[in-house]
Formats: structure tokens, C-alpha cells, sequence
């Protein structure tokens, strides 16, 4: 073949491809169209929507940790959505009720990454919940699906082998159990007792109160346990005679409101007259609701009451970012959703845990712009990433890395005045 | 009179035959039974005490106590187990399941121990304990309590369904013997009857549904009726010959 014959078939060729390009190139479109669709949607995102997949408590004793996370962020996600939402497409919570139970959390989570297809997984409650799903997260670690913002302060999403699939925004038990400890100390009151639940939670906290006081040569006064899913309304006196037993000088309980609402109603009848702390995850308003009958000036039984949060006082509209929670709150008012809703609830207009979840919010849609127009899955981590000294307007900057997967570090201290939690600002002086 | 005590008779050595296969078979059961699942409990307990130790390694070496916890939370949800706990190489709590919290039996007992154990808890039940030693015992001990009365509730379960298959076999072993005896008692009532019509010589006595039969039955009413009519020619002859004379 001569090489005049090569360059003429070269040319016919690169016609006849062109003329066939031109003639196919609708359909060419369309299948671009379909491809691109296809596995956009299996990734949990669409060309409106972005769906991300929540776990939580929203039924039985704890329904209130789910609820207030959920209208939080909702809050602040139907705020975006009405602004135009992130690159056209709105954020959709797809959710799930676990009631605070493992084996629920476990199978939820496999109907959201394998039936659902959700982009990512966040805001799950609690720490038995969060324990048994991260192992489903290193499974599916090829999906690059991720769990955000979990509402637990354990370590097992913060250190390996778990930790590279999770991203945390508070503080972690062991910093509040660190702040409380210290705080007691500071005060004179080393004999600590624990009251915790019986699970990984209770364990986590009760593992922090231990590593804080060792730090003090002291080690814990004494414990007592109770089983997850207690009410109100059960008994919780032998847990406070065997710590009254222990003579203690302060109590910290890891546990859920209405199990730590029966403790401390039943310490104070049993005469324990010792300060007792709660961890942020309680649910604060909860706890205080069940304690004093919903009557503001019913302080028998919150007067030696701490608890620890991992946002600032909700009450504090000085700061910018709660101003913003507050706001936002009273014009959109989400309520609970009615498919899940099992049991009566009423909803607080503001409180710790739902500015947790409106601040976990306020973060999501940040890392889902900074992933642009075509979010990605394995494009997340690197979005995440990217986060540097960002301002959630808390007065506080968060940011991450490879070794810095939790964005918030400061503990708050607030204890009961007039029937409201407010910040606690001199320890000596209240409990001294 | 003599048919009614034959009855009892056999009735009597149905039950005493039954009587003494359930007593026997009962016995030998519970016997079985409650060795074979106190040892398969025991194992068992042994094996998740070991299970637990060797999965702790990593987790007392490297990660949180929360991981820990939930790894024994799961083992708890286990039946029969009733507590699980794990001491440290110094003989402290890491990790346990009490509620609503350490009995003081367990908390005074030596926390090294790996030898069974039985332990009466108050408020809390009996219960049998294993322990195994974590990383050789260097890194502390787990411990597994199994409920004993769970264990004695199974092994009466189980004795349970065999005296009650034993029941159903001597019901249906009595209603079968009350047929069996029926069956042979009534035609040897037709022919005690029959006997005593022949003996008091009633006229026309005949009983052609005995007398064709083609057993032991029928025998005996053929030979009655034999020994009846000799009886009865052997007098006719006698009177025959007072008469001659």
C-alpha cells in the first residue's frame, strides 16, 4: 500500500468518523446523560438533591437526643435549601430510629449505604449505636462512605482502627470527664464517684473520670451502674446507696436524662448532698424538664447539678453563632418527623443538643461546597480537609487533618438559675 | 367374676411395666441430661472466656475501654450468661456487666483465678464462673458467669418432653391392653356361659358363633359340647340299663 493510499483512507476514515460522531451525537448525549445519572444517584446525589443518612434515637426514653439533634440540623439545612441549596441541589436527611439500641443502629445503617445509597452518614446518637456501626464503615471502606458528626464523645471513632471513617465535631468524653475531674479537684473534692450506664458509653466516661483522677494519684471513690433504657420513673436508689457508701465528695454520671433525672431526684431524697455532674450527651433540658416538673422555681433537686456541654449556653445571643441558631430556630420551628414519632414529645425552642446539631449542620454544608459541583464520595475526605480555622461563629475555629479528625476542643460548665442552665463561671463559690 | 380379675391382673402388669420403664428412663434422662448440659455449658463458657481473652489483646493493648465493653455486651446477649467481667494484670475492673454494680463476693474474690467456680450472688442467683487468662495473664483475666438456674431450667425442660412422650406411650399402652384385654376376655366369657348352659343341661343349648371359631376358643366349646354329650349318653345308657334290670 502506497503512502498517498494510506493518507487518503486516513482522511476517508477521519470523515466517515466525524459524519458518524455527528449522526450519533444526540445519542451520545442521552447515554452521557444516563451514565452520568446513574451512578450520581447510586452515590446518594442527584441533580436536586444530596442525601445524607441519619441513625438516631427517636423513640423510647432517650427520643430526645435524636429529635433535638434532627431539628437542629434541620434547621439549618431548610435554611440553605431556601437560599438555593449547595451548587442547585438541597440537602435531604434520609432517617432512621435506632431507639438508642445497637442491633437497630447496625441494620438501619445497611438499609441507608446499600438500599438507600445515601452520600454520607451523620449525625448518629450515642455511643453502643456508633460502636457497632464504625466496623460496617471499614467493610464498605471502598464506598468511602463516612460517618459525621456522630452525637458521642467516645473514643472509638477518634482513634484507630475506626477513626478514619468518622469526623467529629465536639469535644470526647474523655475531655469532659478531664474538665469535670479538674474542676472538682481544683475545689477540693477528690473523692469522685461514677454513676454510668452500663455499655460502652457509661464505659467510655467511667474510663475518662479514671485517666483524669489517676493524673492525681487518686482513682474512683466508687460506682454503680444502671441498664440502658431506664425510666424516669424507676428506682435508682440502690445505685445511690452503694455510692453513698463510698462517702464521695462529687458524682459524675455518664448516662441518659431520664436515668440521671431518677438518680439525682433519688440522691437528694436519700440525702447525698454532694455536686453532681452530667455529661453534655444527657440532654440537658431533658434532664431539668423531668427534675423540677417543668416549674421554674423548683430547684430541690437541681441545686448541686453541673453539667458539662460541648457548645456555648444557647442563652449567650452575644455569641454570633447562636444569635444564628436562634434565629433560624424561631423561623423555621422544625418539627419532630411524624413517621417515626412512636410516643408524645414536645419540643423545646432551644437547646444544647439541637445547636449541636444546628452547628453540625452549619459544617456539612460547608465541606459539601468546598467538594463543588460534582460531588464525589472519595473527594470527600480531601474536602474535609480543607477545613482550616473556620469560624462556625462560636468564637472557636475549627479545623482538620489526617491526625485532627475533631473540630471542636472546649468544654462549657452551665448549672440551674431560675430554671435555666446558665454558663458556671466560678466553681469555689457554687460548690465549695 | 374370673374374667374382671384376669383384667386386673394384666391391667395391673401394664402399669407396674410402665411405671418401671418411665422411673428407669426418667432417672437414666436426668442423669444424661444434666451431665451432658452442665458439661456443654461449662465448655461453652470456657470457650467464650477464651474467645473474649483473645479478642481483648488488641483492644486492652490499644484502643478504648468502650470498645471493651462492647465487645463483652455483645457476649452477654448470650443465654445463660449472666455476667462477664475483666481485671487488669493488677486485679482492677476494666470492664463489667453488673447492675447495679460489683456484688462484693466478686469484688473480694481473688480477680486471677481461672479454675471453675461456684458462686451463690445475692439477689442475683447461682451461677457457675470460668476465667481465662489474657495475653498468658499478663494483660489481666476475663471472667464468664453462667446462671446455673437458667441451666436447671433447660435440663427440666428437657426432662420435661421425655416424661411427657413417656405419658402419651403409657396412655396409648393402656387404651391399647383395655382393647387387647376386651378382645380375649369376651369370647372367654361366651364361653363360661356356654359351659354353664352345657352343665346345667339346658335343652337346645347351642352357640353355632363359638362352636365355629378356629381358635383355643372354639376348641374348648367343641370339646365342652363333646364331653357334654358323652356325659349325657353315658347317663341315658345307665338309666337304660337300671331300667333292664
Amino acid at each position: 500500500m502506497k503512502a498517498s493510499d494510506m493518507k487518503t483512507m486516513t482522511r476517508r476514515a477521519l470523515i466517515r468518523s466525524g459524519l458518524a460522531c455527528c449522526a450519533l451525537a444526540p445519542w451520545l448525549r442521552t447515554l452521557r446523560a444516563v451514565g452520568s445519572t446513574v451512578p450520581q444517584t447510586a452515590t446518594g446525589v442527584t441533580d436536586t438533591e444530596i442525601i445524607l443518612g441519619m441513625s438516631a434515637a427517636f423513640s423510647g426514653p432517650s427520643r430526645g437526643l435524636g429529635i433535638e439533634l434532627y431539628r437542629g440540623a434541620r434547621t439549618y439545612f431548610a435554611h440553605v435549601n431556601q437560599h438555593g441549596g449547595i451548587a442547585g441541589r438541597e440537602v435531604v436527611i434520609k432517617t432512621y430510629d435506632d431507639g438508642y439500641q445497637p442491633d437497630p443502629s447496625v441494620k438501619n445503617t445497611l438499609k441507608l449505604m446499600l438500599q438507600d445509597q445515601v452520600f454520607l452518614l451523620f449525625g448518629y446518637v450515642g455511643t453502643p449505636t456508633v460502636t457497632r456501626v464504625l466496623p460496617m464503615l471499614k467493610k464498605f471502606q471502598a464506598r468511602n462512605i463516612f460517618l459525621f458528626f456522630p452525637f458521642t464523645g467516645a473514643q472509638p471513632q477518634r482513634e484507630p482502627p475506626y477513626g478514619d471513617f468518622a469526623f467529629n465535631l465536639r469535644a470526647s468524653y474523655r475531655q469532659e470527664t478531664a474538665g469535670l475531674v479538674d474542676n472538682f479537684v481544683r475545689i477540693n473534692r477528690k473523692r469522685i464517684a461514677v454513676f454510668y450506664q452500663a455499655d460502652a458509653y457509661g464505659r467510655s466516661g467511667w474510663a475518662g473520670v479514671r485517666r483524669a483522677l489517676k493524673r492525681y494519684g487518686e482513682q474512683i471513690a466508687g460506682e454503680a451502674t444502671y441498664r440502658r433504657g431506664e425510666k424516669f420513673t424507676g428506682s435508682m436508689r440502690k445505685q445511690v446507696e452503694i455510692l453513698k457508701a463510698s462517702k464521695p465528695e462529687a458524682v459524675i454520671c455518664i448516662g441518659s436524662y431520664a436515668a440521671c433525672a431518677a438518680f439525682v431526684r433519688d440522691a437528694v431524697d436519700l440525702d447525698l448532698r454532694v455536686p453532681i455532674a452530667n455529661l453534655s450527651f444527657v440532654g440537658s433540658e431533658n434532664l431539668l424538664k423531668l427534675l423540677t416538673g417543668g416549674n421554674a422555681d423548683n430547684d430541690h433537686y437541681t441545686r448541686l447539678l453541673v453539667n458539662s456541654q460541648v457548645v456555648p449556653s444557647y442563652e449567650e445571643v452575644s455569641i454570633p453563632g447562636v444569635k444564628e441558631y436562634r434565629d433560624l430556630m424561631q423561623r423555621h420551628d422544625p418539627q419532630p418527623l411524624q413517621d417515626l414519632m412512636k410516643e408524645a414529645y414536645a419540643p423545646f425552642a432551644h437547646s444544647f443538643v439541637s445547636l449541636e446539631g444546628f452547628l453540625n449542620a452549619k459544617l456539612m454544608v460547608e465541606i459539601l461546597r468546598r467538594l463543588g459541583g460534582d460531588p464525589q464520595r472519595n473527594q470527600l475526605e480531601r474536602a474535609v480537609f480543607t477545613v482550616r480555622d473556620f469560624d462556625l461563629g462560636i468564637g472557636e475555629q475549627v479545623s482538620f487533618g489526617p491526625n485532627r479528625r475533631q473540630g471542636l476542643q472546649r468544654v462549657y460548665y452551665t448549672v440551674v438559675k431560675n430554671g435555666r442552665f446558665v454558663t458556671l463561671d466560678n466553681w469555689k463559690k457554687r460548690f465549695a | 367374676m374370673k374374667i374382671q380379675k384376669l383384667f386386673q391382673k394384666t391391667m395391673f402388669g401394664v402399669f407396674a411395666l410402665f411405671g418401671a420403664i418411665s422411673l428407669s428412663t426418667s432417672i437414666l434422662c436426668v442423669y444424661t441430661v444434666d451431665t451432658h448440659l452442665s458439661e456443654e455449658y461449662e465448655n461453652n463458657s470456657e470457650n467464650i472466656a477464651k474467645t473474649i481473652a483473645d479478642s481483648s489483646v488488641d483492644i486492652l493493648l490499644n484502643r478504648d475501654l468502650a470498645a471493651l465493653q462492647s465487645l463483652i455486651d455483645q457476649f452477654v446477649e448470650i443465654q445463660s450468661i449472666r455476667y462477664i467481667y475483666i481485671t487488669d494484670e493488677s486485679g482492677e475492673f476494666l470492664a463489667h456487666t453488673f447492675v447495679p454494680g460489683i456484688p462484693e463476693e466478686i469484688r473480694t474474690s481473688d480477680p486471677f483465678n481461672t479454675a471453675l467456680v461456684e458462686r451463690s450472688l445475692p439477689g442475683m442467683g447461682d451461677f457457675v464462673e470460668v476465667g481465662s487468662p489474657i495475653l498468658a495473664g499478663i494483660a489481666g483475666t476475663v471472667h464468664v458467669g453462667m446462671d446455673t438456674g437458667l441451666i436447671a431450667l433447660k435440663i427440666q425442660r428437657a426432662i420435661g418432653q421425655q416424661i411427657y412422650l413417656i405419658s402419651i406411650i403409657l396412655v396409648v399402652g393402656v387404651l391399647a391392653a383395655i382393647w387387647f384385654v376386651n378382645l380375649a376376655a369376651k369370647p372367654l366369657g361366651d364361653l363360661l356361659g356356654y359351659a354353664v348352659d352345657l352343665a346345667r343341661g339346658e335343652e337346645g343349648t347351642s352357640n353355632d358363633k363359638l362352636l365355629s371359631r378356629d381358635d383355643e376358643v372354639g376348641h374348648l366349646a367343641r370339646l365342652f359340647l363333646y364331653v357334654s354329650g358323652r356325659e349325657e349318653s353315658e347317663s341315658t345308657n345307665q338309666r337304660d340299663e337300671v331300667q333292664r334290670r
